[in-house]
C-alpha cells in the first residue's frame, strides 16, 4: 500500500469528475489510473528535491490548477506563429484539437500525423505507447499528472524510409480568465531510415498552465529535427518533458527559444541506445520581470561511439532567474563517446540570477567529454565600440544581445526554422524597455 | 572647430590623474598630430574626446561646434561627426560587420537630417570605399574585427571612417602593428578624406606616420599636458632626438 501525499487531493477528486475523451480505451482508463497513483505518491515537488532545486514553484500558489481550460472559441490568431514553410499543422486551442485551423490535407503514404485523439480512435491497441515507461515518469510527478488528464496533443508517426522534407507545425495556444490546465500527450515515432523536422509553437493569454509530455522514438537511421518556440502568455505556467530514445545511428536534434511565461520548466532526456547515434540539444532563454524558466537535459549514453553536443545560452535581466541543469551520464559500455556541453549566460540587470550546473558522469574510460559554463555581463568595449560609431545605447545592446543569442540559433540546421527563431527574438528585443 | 582648455581628467577606478591641463585648438580643414612617450596620456585623451566611460573629468572643458562636448554620450558625440578610430578596435562575435556598418550610418545620416540608404545604395557606397581601403567584400560578410589581421582591424576604422564622413576624426595609434605596405594603404586613405571641412588629430608614437600623412601642426605630450607645438619640422627634430629632448622643454 503505497503513501497518498496529501497536496495531491484535489487531483484525486478531479480525477473522479474528469470527463473521459470520446473513444476513450478501456486500457487508456487503466493508464491514466496508474499514472494518477504515481503522481499521489510522488507529490508535488519541493526545492529540496536535486532536479527542483532552482525551481521557485510559488507561482503555482492559489491557481486554480485542477480545472480543465476548454475550448472557448475557434477565432483565435495564431498569424505571428504559423510558419509559412510548414507542410502540415495541427493547432490545438486549450488541449482541444482545432480541426478548422489545422492542414493535414495531403499527407503523403507511410504519414500518420494528427492529434493524439484521433490516434486513439484509429489505433485503441497502440495507446499504450503515448504513454509507456514509468521511468519517464518517475523522474517528474507533473508528467504522471499529464498521463492521468491529458486531453489531447499530437502524434507524427513515419513508416521506415519516409521522409519529409518540409517542415511539420504544431501550434499549442492557451487562452484564459480564470486559471487552469492544458495537459498535452505527444507522440513522434521515426521508422529506420525515416526523416522529419518538426515545429511546436506555444503561446497564449491569461494564466494557464500547459503540462505537455512528448515521447519520441527513433528507429536506426531516424532523423527528427526538433524546433520548440515557448512564447507563452507572461502570466502562464509552462511545463514540458521531452522524452526521446534514439536507435543506431539516428539523430536528434532540437532547439528551444524560451521566451514566455511567469514560470518554466523544460526537462529533456535522451536515452542513446543504439550505436553511432547523434543527438544535439540547444536553447535560448530570454528573460525579464520576475520569470523563471529551468531547463533540465539528461543525455544517457548507453552505447558505444556516439555523440552529443549540448549549448544553451540565456540572458537574464530586471529580476527574472534563469537555471540550466545538463547532465550527460556515459555508461561502462559507451566506449568512444564523444559528448560537450556549454552553458553561457548573460546578467543585464544586477537583480537577476543565474544557475547552472553542468555535470557529468562517466563510467567508461575511453571517452571524449567536456563541460563548461559562463556568467557574464555585456561586454563594456564592445558597447562602446558601437556607441562610437553612432548607434545608440539601446540599440548597441540590443545588437549584442542579439548576436549572444544567435550564435546559439546558428546550430539550427534548417534555414526558414532559423528565420523563424530570429524573428521571434526580435520581436522580444524590440518590446525591451531598454 | 574643437578648442579644449585646461582639461584634466582622471581614472575613475582608481582616481589616477592622467590628462593635467590640455589646451588645444583645431580648425577646420588641419591636422594635428599629438606625440608623446608611453604613458603621456596620449590615449586618454582620445579616449575622453570619444566619451570612452571610465574617465572623470575634474577641471576645463571642451568646446565642440559651439557645443560642450562632455554633456555629449558617446553616440551622441559620433551622431554630430566625431569618429575615434581605435587603437585596439574591439572584435564583436556574432555582429555582421555590414549590418552594424549599416546601424551606424543610418544613425549618423538620420542626425544629419538624410534618408535611411536602401540596401542597395548602400551595397554601392561600401564598394566604393573597400576599393579606397584595399579590402576584400569578403570581410564584410564577417563578424566586426573577429578573425581580422592586425592590419585588416586598422584599415577596417579608416574604411568606417570613409563611410561615416565625420567632420572631426581622431586617429589612435592608428599606425601601430601595421606594415609598411599597410601603412602606406591606411595613410592613403586617410589622406583621401582630408578636406577643407574635416578636421583630423593624429595621435602616434611613432614619426614614420607623418611621412604618410602630414600634419599642419605638431603637439607634444609629457604628463599630460602639451608641452611643444609647432609644425611638421618639430616632429623631425623628436625623431632626431627622441623624447629625451622634452627634458629641456617641460
Amino acid at each position: 500500500m503505497t503513501v497518498t501525499k496529501p497536496e495531491t487531493a484535489p487531483w484525486l477528486a478531479a480525477f473522479k469528475s474528469r470527463v473521459p475523451l470520446a473513444h476513450e480505451p478501456a486500457a487508456l482508463t487503466l493508464r491514466r489510473e496508474t499514472s494518477l497513483n504515481r503522481f499521489a505518491e510522488l507529490g508535488l515537488p519541493t526545492r529540496r528535491d536535486e532536479d527542483w532545486r532552482y525551481t521557485d514553484l510559488r507561482p503555482l500558489d492559489g491557481k486554480n490548477l485542477t480545472a480543465h481550460l476548454s475550448k472557448i472559441s475557434e477565432d483565435i490568431d495564431i498569424n505571428s506563429y504559423v510558419l509559412e514553410d510548414s507542410a502540415h499543422r495541427i493547432v490545438l486551442f486549450n488541449g482541444h484539437w482545432v480541426e478548422s485551423l489545422s492542414k493535414l490535407d495531403k499527407l503523403p503514404s507511410g504519414v500518420w500525423f494528427g492529434p493524439s485523439s484521433n490516434w486513439l480512435k484509429d489505433f485503441p491497441d497502440l495507446n499504450m505507447e503515448i504513454l509507456e515507461t514509468s521511468e519517464f515518469e518517475g523522474r517528474q510527478p507533473f508528467t504522471s499528472l499529464n498521463g492521468a488528464f491529458f486531453s489531447d496533443g499530437f502524434v507524427l508517426t513515419l513508416d521506415p524510409g519516409v521522409v519529409l522534407n518540409r517542415p511539420i507545425q504544431i501550434l499549442h495556444v492557451g487562452q484564459t480568465g480564470k486559471s487552469g490546465a492544458q495537459h498535452l500527450r505527444n507522440l513522434v515515432r521515426l521508422g529506420s531510415g525515416a526523416q522529419a523536422t518538426l515545429v511546436e509553437s506555444f503561446s497564449g493569454e491569461g494564466d494557464y498552465w500547459t503540462n505537455a509530455a512528448t515521447s519520441i522514438h527513433l528507429a536506426e537511421s531516424a532523423t527528427l529535427h526538433h524546433v520548440r518556440l515557448q512564447d507563452e502568455a507572461l502570466e502562464a505556467i509552462h511545463f514540458a518533458s521531452v522524452r526521446a530514445t534514439l536507435g543506431v545511428r539516428s539523430k536528434y536534434d532540437t532547439f528551444t527559444l524560451t521566451l514566455g511565461a511567469r514560470l518554466s520548466r523544460h526537462d529533456i532526456a535522451a536515452s542513446i541506445e543504439g550505436e553511432g547515434a547523434h543527438c544535439a540539444l540547444g536553447g535560448a532563454f530570454l528573460l525579464r520581470g520576475q520569470q523563471d524558466a529551468t531547463t533540465v537535459t539528461l543525455v544517457d549514453h548507453a552505447a558505444p561511439g556516439c555523440e552529443t553536443r549540448e549549448l544553451y545560452k540565456g540572458v537574464v535581466d530586471e529580476r527574472s532567474h534563469g537555471a540550466f541543469l545538463g547532465k550527460i551520464a556515459v555508461r561502462p559500455d559507451a566506449q568512444k563517446t564523444d559528448a560537450h556541453q556549454l552553458s553561457r549566460n548573460l546578467l543585464l540587470s544586477p537583480r537577476a540570477s543565474v544557475d547552472t550546473k553542468p555535470e557529468l558522469e562517466i563510467y567508461a574510460d575511453d571517452v571524449k567529454c567536456s563541460h563548461g559554463a559562463t556568467v557574464g555581463d555585456l561586454d563594456e568595449a564592445a558597447l562602446f565600440y558601437l556607441r562610437a560609431r553612432g548607434i545608440p545605447e539601446d540599440e548597441a545592446r540590443r545588437m549584442l544581445i542579439y548576436a549572444f543569442t544567435a550564435e546559439a540559433i546558428e546550430t539550427v540546421g534548417n534555414m526558414a526554422l532559423r528565420a523563424y527563431l530570429h524573428g521571434h527574438l526580435e520581436r522580444w528585443l524590440a518590446k525591451s524597455g531598454k | 572647430m574643437l578648442e579644449i582648455r585646461n582639461l584634466h581628467a582622471r581614472i575613475e577606478e582608481d582616481g589616477r590623474e592622467i590628462l593635467k591641463g590640455i589646451d588645444l585648438s583645431v580648425k577646420a580643414g588641419e591636422v594635428h598630430a599629438i606625440m608623446g612617450p608611453n604613458g603621456s596620456g596620449k590615449s586618454t585623451l582620445a579616449s575622453v574626446l570619444a566619451g570612452r566611460p571610465g574617465y572623470e573629468i575634474t577641471e576645463g572643458s571642451v568646446t565642440y561646434q559651439d557645443r560642450d562636448l562632455l554633456g555629449l554620450a558617446a553616440d551622441e558625440r559620433a551622431r554630430e561627426g566625431i569618429f575615434l578610430a581605435f587603437q585596439y578596435p574591439v572584435e564583436i562575435p556574432g555582429v555582421n560587420n555590414m549590418y552594424f556598418l549599416r546601424a551606424a550610418l543610418n544613425a549618423v545620416r538620420k542626425q544629419r537630417g538624410d534618408k535611411d540608404l536602401d540596401a542597395g545604395q548602400f551595397l554601392k557606397a561600401v564598394r566604393a570605399k573597400l576599393k579606397l581601403l584595399d579590402i576584400g567584400e569578403d570581410l564584410l560578410q564577417r563578424a566586426v574585427n573577429v578573425g581580422f589581421s592586425g592590419g585588416e582591424k586598422k584599415r577596417n576604422e579608416i574604411f568606417q571612417m570613409a563611410m561615416l564622413e565625420p567632420k572631426l576624426a581622431i586617429l589612435d595609434e592608428t599606425d601601430s602593428g601595421l606594415d609598411i605596405d599597410a601603412l602606406r594603404v591606411v595613410s592613403n586613405g586617410v589622406n583621401r578624406l582630408r578636406s577643407p571641412e574635416r578636421a583630423i588629430v593624429m595621435i602616434t608614437h611613432y614619426q614614420r606616420l607623418l611621412d604618410y600623412i602630414e600634419p599642419d601642426h605638431v603637439h607634444v605630450l609629457s604628463g599630460g599636458k602639451i608641452v611643444l607645438s609647432g609644425d611638421k619640422n618639430l616632429a623631425t627634430e623628436l625623431e632626431k632626438h627622441g623624447y629625451a629632448m622634452l627634458g629641456d622643454a617641460a
